[in-house]
């Protein structure tokens, strides 16, 4: 009996041992371990992203299962209102008597002209506001609906996160560029360029 | 500043800040009052004079160390004596004393990383008449700092290196810099050895893709295994960070690094003083000097406080994405769970926290 008492201590305090070595940090077999078993206690942090975004006005939104905020775009576009300038009509305007030559810069680079042309996404009964292609109005604010109904795998990439720069801080609450923060509606390429900088060193270097 | 508990003999030459000798209202530094035995009977790491001298040694060792000291309080006792010395000289060379017998930061209190942290400020001061700011900022609790990068959209602008180097203070006279842009040809696989880093010519270019490296703050680091005076060593938040003051310039880090994450300063740096970035950080990117170690540490100045790293700010097409891994809603754990991410030579189990995608 006290064999057994005896045994069955010490295999009690081997098994301790070999337990407590799981609280090594060491002793996880790899980093995506780590992050599964630390972040079931994930509490959250003391560091906000509050005093890097101060700055710029936002809007919250909510698309599925993601709430983030995106930058206020109305006060950004210089010529909004519309209806400061369009107090007539678009068909009075197409005569071209009036004189004013408006938007005449803007050149449509964006898909082909079978699929798309300023009526498509511009209603020129409601200027003020975007068109989807069923024709119900799209705020200026929230334009990403109105790229979201080509572009899903970008949409469901840019809820995300893996699609679109994050602004600021990588903390909590999240501010994410939107679409047209990056890319021109009108032409939403990116331009060829220099880089920024040549290694003159590493030029030597490997002469 | 706090005096009490340093571990070596302070010159007190010309400091603001008299020393307290007695942390116990007693008067007296021996053991005679109670207040003394709560601090004796701590049992502390080998750190700062002690670790230095408390060590087994050969005669030659011994000899390098007590030059160099000695050369250091030559200096010291000369300033102190000389009448034509200013006061700025006097306090310039006790705190070189100081520095000079601080401990490795891995093992300091807060306190004593607040102290060297206010010396190499006020040493800053006096070489240079500029205020800097210096954080010594901790790890903060439930945060590990991962990476990812889309390949499909970098388009190898190069933007980030600019941001890098002068966020991070590095030699502009070698132009070193942390990170690398590789041009890679399509179809050809991820082959480092045919593609070009050093490229200056209208991008993207076609038929190429960009593959951005730097240190990838591995999870089990093979740099600070080798580290012969671990002067390199893996943050709680995951960072893999250098005390420029305890390296003594071996390289055996650079070596074991798989990832060429790592830079070595060959000559004194060089940065004019009026780009020089005055929002430092110990671990980061605060001056260093001749024959040290360095490389990324994901902004530790800015990612601590909880800004974005250089790059990931810098980068005009959103390839750079920077989280917290612990936090299941951050942004990426969502690449991490959702793209198809994968890791530079994963095979080595070194367990990078830099993951690379495509859209």
């Amino acid at each position: 009996m006290r064999n057994t008492i005896q045994i069955l201590g010490i295999s009690f305090f081997m098994a301790m041992t070999l337990f407590s070595c799981k609280d090594h940090e060491d002793d996880y077999h790899s980093v995506l371990e780590r992050i599964e078993v630390e972040s079931k206690e994930y509490h959250g942090t003391s560091i906000t992203s509050d005093q890097y975004i101060t700055e710029i006005n936002t809007i919250e939104i909510t698309e599925g299962d993601h709430t983030f905020l995106i930058p206020e775009r109305k006060s950004q576009i210089k010529s909004f209102s519309c209806l400061e300038c369009h107090t007539k009509s678009l068909k009075e305007l197409e005569d071209g008597r009036s004189g004013k030559k408006a938007h005449w810069d803007i050149k449509i680079v964006h898909a082909n002209e079978q699929t798309m042309n300023c009526a498509t996404c511009h209603n020129g009964n409601d200027m003020d506001n975007l068109k989807s292609l069923t024709n119900t109005a799209i705020d200026f604010n929230n334009s990403y609906n109105l790229c979201s109904q080509c572009h899903t795998k970008e949409f469901t990439d840019w809820k995300g996160g893996a699609h679109g720069k994050r602004i600021a801080s990588w903390a909590p609450p999240r501010l994410s560029n939107t679409c047209v923060n990056c890319h021109d509606p009108h032409d939403p390429h990116f331009e060829t360029r220099y880089p920024d900088r040549f290694n003159t060193e590493y030029e030597n270097e490997r002469k | 500043m706090s005096n009490n508990n340093k571990k070596w003999f302070s010159l007190n030459l010309n400091s603001k800040t008299r020393q307290d000798t007695n942390s116990c209202g007693c008067g007296s530094n021996s053991v005679g009052c109670n207040s003394h035995n709560e601090m004796l009977s701590e049992e502390k790491p080998k750190d700062g004079f002690e670790q230095v001298f408390d060590v087994q040694m050969d005669r030659r060792t011994a000899f390098k160390k007590l030059t160099a000291s000695l050369l250091i309080g030559a200096g010291a006792v000369s300033t102190s004596c000389s009448v034509v010395a200013g006061d700025d000289s006097k306090e310039k060379a006790q705190i070189d004393w100081d520095e000079q017998f601080k401990g490795n930061y891995k093992l300091m209190t807060n306190e004593e990383k607040n102290a060297t942290v206010e010396r190499l400020v006020r040493s800053y001061q006096l070489r240079t008449g500029k205020n800097i700011s210096m954080s010594s900022k901790n790890a903060e609790e439930d945060v590990l700092f991962g990476y990812a990068f889309n390949i499909s959209k970098c388009q190898g602008y190069m933007d980030c290196v600019t941001a890098c180097v002068e966020e991070n203070n590095q030699d502009r006279k070698s132009q070193m810099q942390y990170i690398r842009i590789h041009e890679m040809k399509d179809g050809a696989g991820l082959n480092f050895n045919e593609a070009d880093d050093n490229y200056y010519h209208e991008v993207p270019a076609e038929g190429h893709f960009y593959m951005g490296t730097q240190c990838f703050h591995c999870d089990n680091p093979p740099c600070v295994e080798v580290c012969p005076v671990q002067a390199t060593w893996r943050e709680e938040d995951g960072l893999v960070v250098i005390d420029y003051d305890w390296c003594v310039g071996c390289r055996y880090c650079m070596a074991a690094c798989p990832y060429d994450g790592r830079r070595f300063n060959w000559s004194t740096p060089e940065v004019p003083e009026e780009e020089v970035n005055k929002d430092q950080h110990y671990l980061g990117n605060r001056m260093r000097k001749k024959g040290v170690m360095e490389k990324c540490t994901f902004c530790v100045q800015r990612s601590r406080a909880g800004e974005n790293p250089a790059c990931v700010e810098a980068c005009p097409t959103g390839s750079r994405i920077f989280g917290n891994l612990l936090d299941p809603d951050s942004t990426i754990r969502w690449v991490l769970e959702n793209k198809k991410v994968f890791r530079l030579k994963e095979d080595l189990g070194t367990e990078p926290k830099f993951w690379y995608f495509m859209d």
